[in-house]
């Protein structure tokens, strides 16, 4: 029989000292565990491909027709009723019509696996190999609030746990002194839904995640006030321990209690940690340009990206990072001039996130880290006021590298028109299965108790898509 | 955001007011759950019953039910979804079909979607065919429909006369006044006992922070423990009632439901600079107990109540709250008439919320998909708004070169009138769009909140307004109104108990929680409607209570049978609310400055925060002093740069109508505690203050400082830690030094933070 240690042994690289903290906390040798820190590393469910994920998340809905998903049907439709077509499939009811929009781009394939990706994604096209595209995702919701909330959480109205997290939740924090679950904002601003969007629904407040700032200092007010000393401020930090074990011991019930201890214990860490970790200029000028840090189009975008790739290395679990913010043309949302949305987001993009998979391979961290790139949903195949797409869930892509992913493959498929997804349809619980599985965590045994319920972040469907794994 | 149980349903309300998708309004599933597992088994006897006895269908849908479906179901899905197997805790052979009843509708609506979506049966299980597939759903797809016309859900039926439930032997006890009885009454059924009065000091806490928002003095906790009289509890309650700030309390959570804010919002964040003449008028009309029709007729109507003046026009600033980007949505006829369709959006939405607790904004696309709401209802309510105007400086305009326009000084308000008793005509928007004109309709309320139609004036062609929103008004506020009422007790209840006795308070339509106590939540109302609509007579009534007075102390047994506390077996332990927080630490270290009203104050944010402040800058402030040390509910509220403050310690947006706060604890909080210079300043302040209030000796001065903080000097051994640590940090630094690191540790407890 296996031990959990030649577990974590065989799970590969990149593990070995973040590891540790999970054999002793699971071997009960860590101090915090007595406390019932519930940020606790945890041991998986079984071995697990990757320890960490990014989560890429393109907000407003990128358009698959004009990405990863070539229908060459929509030229020769193009201005015409397409017959799958229905009128209830629009949002935006009175300036959606059933009139094809041919792709204003071209496709091309790439790599040697031949996928093809059109122009407007150039340097990520070098990267194809790396990608599983999976082009028949389908989601709930035509509307970006439900829809950010499912492909978040599983399920599209607010309250329930995010998936980080859920991830959190089943495997601890690696860190010691950053968060579990890290959220980083476009320069827009928020999506919808605010912090909802990274919420820890009814589990303990410790789980959810934490955003940090775009620019100026990463998290506000992470340095003390000059006449506070290190060690001053970590005198009083252990008085306030005391004294807030105790009145949390008085207050059993009561989750947040035990969460702010674990909060001022993580924000002290985190003030040399954060520091240490958002302090870019610690990377090479090569690494610097190799995420466009130099270009005031993919800068914003590129430290983004620069960012999540220090956090994994610094065992941060979940890292989501948005491109789009607030709402409308400054969001994927591209209702009104489809080229010009995607033209802005897609070079805002391109060279960062082809840099991130990159520079994780480039380290050994690809193997094991997920990295998952998406929206919450598609864009209609049929044209919005002329030259934009509307919302459309029925069918779209996303792609995952990584973390145990194939790469250089394709899964399923929509119909000639990117309207439906026909084969091998892939719904938002069967992504979040699997991204799940790879952080080696079975989704039917991840269960949170609540209000007399298992509550899981899959509800009651997903299926781990096994034909995608190496 | 960022929300405990309750919380998450309001944002799901939230949600669904935005937005205009297919699925909006499915009841969420996991309160569906939570209604089947509360309670347990007795909840499913009552599906078997009913659908045993519920017959009052119209014949030929149950002969489709009976003939066409009930089979396929029995075929296809009860071996799994019945009493044995219970997948998914859904019993389809015994699910009651009472489409009036919202959570039943949900669940039907479920099986439908599970169905069409193909989910179902699993992928083991033969397929329904898709004739099979269309029965099914079409039948669902029906009756969902009648469902929705019905008025039988709780909320749209008149407020009830409640008979106060009668005391058992041995309640004395423990009752105080009728408030005690209702919720004695539901401990009793569920198994539950109620818990024993907290001690004084943690009352007179509790009490004091719920009305004025503000930590009692030492002075007045010692009053009141000394005070031996059975009047003590009263005459500190008639106390902080009158006080003037209770309005600034009170007003802040009318404040946070009307979307309050000193800015425009948008890219542009225009200063709005006289938007604080409206919160002060909350304040004043809080201070004034000023009768609640009276406060909704100026709010709504201000130009039309009896007595118009100055400062009613001031209160239509309720209508003017929302975000705004007046000068900058484009010049086009469709784009103005589509601006001023979301802007008039924003003020039905916000007002249906916050007095009717109805999510009617659901219904600007399309036909509301839980509740009985037409997009008819929508724009028939629309016309009572459509002749409006704003008035007064449209903030921050500017001419075309981008020059300040000169502002009349005589209309220094932001304001939203009639000029005309002309209104425009009205139509239906398709879609909500406002080009898509669809069948013209005339002003009216929800239809289904009425038993015929509210008559609106004919007024003449030369009448200064059309007073088709004071006729609103009046309906919302009139006794016979269903849902004002219960919703405006739930408000005051919620926030004396932390929680609603419906936790969806903007949401008490189908898709909202069911009360707790639906009689209680009536009697309730009736005490506002009996007491002329002011709301200082219903504080009291809660106070007095026992229920109010309970200790918060968790007790196991009863933790098992009701763990979230739904029935009040114990107070809830709540939070400072942000505001309540600032000012606690500007109380305690001797420096909250009590001056009240004006323009929005800016204290000090970091500077390297400010990069976000764009037009109207934040200035940079380097030493703050006391014109920054006013009450929180002063501070400027820029909507595109909350105060690091607030807005870590979950206060509203703005974006919306908040009828929730969200209670995050994130390590972020802890970080603005242990390194806002605001804190460590006033941390020195109280150390210097308690020096000078105690006598020279140590321990009197420490002690001092946990009377300032918390109220009271901790037990011997804890003090002698305190003392110890002031000790040990005074050979590192002096004593003022070392006791500024106590007096921060306090402002950063758990026991400085929490309300027991």
């Amino acid at each position: 029989m296996l031990t959990r240690r030649h577990i974590l042994q065989r799970a590969g690289a990149g593990f070995g000292a973040l590891a540790l903290r999970s054999l002793l906390a699971s071997d009960g040798l860590l101090a915090e565990d007595a406390a019932g820190s519930p940020l606790l590393a945890r041991p998986p469910h079984f071995a697990p491909r990757a320890r960490a994920a990014i989560f890429l998340f393109m907000y407003g809905g990128p358009s698959h027709v004009d990405l990863f998903d070539e229908k060459p049907a929509l030229a020769q439709w193009h201005g015409k009723a397409i017959p799958v077509w229905k009128d209830s499939d629009a949002f935006m009811g009175s300036k959606t019509k059933n009139v094809a929009m041919a792709s204003p781009y071209r496709f091309a394939r790439h790599g040697e696996s031949g996928i093809s990706i059109s122009e407007t994604y150039p340097k990520l096209a070098r990267q194809v190999d790396k990608l599983c595209v999976i082009r028949s995702m389908h989601a709930e919701s035509n509307n970006h609030g439900p829809a950010l909330f499912q492909m978040n959480s599983g399920s599209i109205l607010a309250g329930r746990p995010c998936m980080g997290s859920w991830v959190n939740y089943g495997l601890g924090s690696e860190s010691d002194d950053l968060p579990g679950f890290v959220v980083l904002l476009d320069h827009q601003g928020a999506p919808v839904n605010g912090a909802m969007n990274w919420s820890n629904g009814f589990m303990p407040a410790a789980f959810q995640g934490v955003p940090f700032r775009s620019s100026g200092e990463p998290i506000a007010y992470l340095t003390p006030p000059k006449s506070v000393t290190t060690a001053r401020q970590r005198s009083r930090l252990d008085l306030l321990k005391d004294w807030n074990t105790r009145y949390a011991a008085e207050h059993p019930a009561e989750s947040d209690l035990a969460a702010r201890i674990e909060s001022y214990e993580l924000a002290f860490r985190m003030q040399m940690s954060a520091s240490e970790c958002t302090d870019l200029s610690r990377e090479p000028d090569h690494v610097q340009r190799l995420y466009g840090l130099d270009d005031k189009v993919t800068a914003h975008f590129g430290k983004n990206c620069l960012l999540a790739r220090r956090m994994v290395e610094r065992g941060v679990r979940f890292v989501q990072v948005y491109s789009g913010g607030n709402e409308g043309p400054k969001a994927w949302d591209a209702h009104d001039d489809l080229k010009k949305n995607h033209d802005l987001h897609c070079a805002e993009t391109d060279g960062p996130i082809a840099a991130l998979l990159e520079d994780l391979d480039a380290r050994g961290l690809l193997d094991t880290t997920l990295v998952i790139w998406g929206g919450e949903f598609g864009r209609s195949p049929v044209a919005e006021n002329g030259k934009g797409r509307d919302h459309h869930p029925k069918g779209f892509s996303m792609w995952m590298a990584g973390g145990g992913i194939q790469g250089g493959v394709t899964h399923g498929a929509t119909d000639e028109f990117g309207y439906d997804a026909i084969e091998a349809r892939v719904s938002v619980p069967d992504l979040h299965a699997t991204i799940l599985h790879q952080l080696g965590l079975d989704h039917k045994r991840l269960t949170y108790r609540f209000s007399n319920r298992d509550y899981r972040l899959t509800d009651v469907s997903g299926n781990v898509l096994h034909e995608l794994l190496t | 955001m960022n929300d405990a149980a309750g919380s998450q349903i309001i944002s799901f309300d939230k949600i669904a007011v935005r937005s205009a998708t297919e699925r909006t309004a499915t009841v969420p599933r996991h309160v569906r759950h939570q209604l089947v597992d509360a309670r347990g088994k007795l909840f499913r006897l009552t599906v078997v019953l009913l659908a045993c006895l519920w017959m009052p269908f119209a014949n030929a849908t149950e002969d489709t039910f009976e003939k066409t479906v009930a089979p396929i179901l029995k075929r296809h899905c009860v071996s799994c979804h019945d009493a044995r197997k219970e997948e998914g805790e859904l019993r389809l052979d015994t699910l009651g079909r009472d489409f009036s009843n919202g959570q039943l509708a949900g669940r039907w609506r479920d099986v439908a979607d599970r169905i069409r979506l193909g989910e179902m049966p699993p992928e083991d299980q033969p397929k329904l065919s898709a004739v099979e597939a269309k029965a099914v759903t079409d039948w669902i797809a029906k009756q969902l429909e009648s469902g929705l016309s019905s008025r039988a859900h709780w909320a749209f039926q008149p407020v009830k006369k409640e008979f106060v439930p009668p005391l058992v032997p041995g309640d004395d006890d423990w009752v105080r006044n009728d408030v005690d009885r209702f919720v004695l009454a539901k401990l009793r059924e569920a198994g539950l006992t109620p818990s024993a009065e907290a001690d004084p000091v943690t009352l007179i806490r509790r009490v004091t922070f719920d009305l004025i928002g503000l930590p009692p003095t030492p002075d007045e906790v010692a009053a009141f423990v000394c005070d031996d009289s059975p009047l003590a509890w009263e005459r500190v309650i008639d106390r902080l009632l009158s006080s003037p700030h209770y309005g600034e309390r009170w007003g802040r959570h009318w404040l946070d439901l009307a979307q309050y804010a000193d800015s425009s919002g948008f890219h542009n964040d225009l200063d709005r600079p006289h938007a604080w003449k409206y919160r002060d008028y909350v304040i004043r009309s809080f201070n004034t107990d000023k009768p609640y029709a009276r406060f909704v007729a100026e709010q709504l109507a201000g130009d039309e109540v009896d007595g118009a003046d100055d400062e009613s026009f001031i209160a239509t600033g309720f209508c003017r709250n929302g975000p705004s980007n007046d000068d900058n949505m484009g010049k086009t006829p469709e784009a103005i008439a589509q601006y001023r369709a979301d802007q008039l959006d924003n003020v039905i939405t916000t007002t249906s919320t916050v007095f009717l607790g109805l999510t009617i904004g659901c219904a600007r696309c399309h036909n509301h998909k839980m509740d009985p709401l037409t997009s008819r209802d929508y724009y028939s309510l629309l016309a009572i708004f459509n002749g409006t105007q704003k008035h007064g400086l449209v903030p921050g305009t500017e001419d075309t070169n981008g020059k300040k326009v000169e502002v009349d000084p005589a209309v220094q308000i932001q304001a939203l009138v009639e000029r005309s008793s002309k209104v425009p005509p009205t139509f239906v928007m398709r879609r909500g769009i406002a080009a898509n004109k669809g069948e013209e309709v005339d002003p009216a309320v929800p239809a289904v909140l009425v038993t015929e139609p509210l008559k609106f004036p004919q007024p003449d062609a030369d009448d200064k307004s059309s007073l088709r929103r004071r006729t609103l008004a009046d309906w919302i506020t009139s006794p016979e109104n269903p849902l004002a009422w219960r919703v405006l007790a739930n408000r005051v209840w919620q926030h004396h108990f932390g929680k609603g006795i419906v936790d969806t308070p903007s949401n008490f339509g189908v898709s909202g929680s069911a009360p707790t106590h639906p009689e209680l939540l009536d009697w309730l109302a009736r005490q506002l409607i009996a007491n002329g609509g002011r709301l200082k007579p219903l504080h009291k009534v809660l106070l007095m209570s026992a229920t109010y007075r309970q200790s918060s102390q968790h007790r196991d047994a009863a933790a098992k049978i009701d763990p979230s506390n739904q029935l009040l077996w114990r107070m809830n332990l709540r939070r400072l609310e942000a505001e309540v927080l600032r000012d606690s630490i500007l109380a305690t270290s001797g420096k909250l400055n009590l001056k009240g009203g004006g323009p929005g104050i800016k204290p000090r944010i970091r500077a390297e925060l400010l990069t976000a402040s764009q037009r109207n800058k934040w200035p940079i402030v380097e030493t703050e002093n006391e014109q920054h040390w006013r009450r929180s509910v002063y501070i400027y509220s820029k909507r595109q740069l909350l105060m690091p403050m607030m807005e870590l310690f979950d206060a509203p947006t703005t974006t919306d109508s908040c009828s929730v706060r969200l209670v995050s604890i994130v390590p972020t909080q802890a970080l603005l505690l242990m390194n806002d210079e605001f804190v460590e300043d006033q941390a020195g302040f109280l150390a210097a203050r308690a020096i000078s209030e105690a006598d020279d000796n140590l321990q009197c001065i420490v002690a001092r400082m946990f009377e300032l903080t918390v109220s009271r000097v901790p037990q011997p051994d804890r003090l002698r830690e305190a003392i110890e640590f002031v000790k040990s940090r005074q050979t590192q630094s002096n004593r003022a030094a070392a006791l500024t690191d106590l007096a921060h540790v306090l402002f950063n407890s758990s026991e400085f933070l929490y309300v027991k």
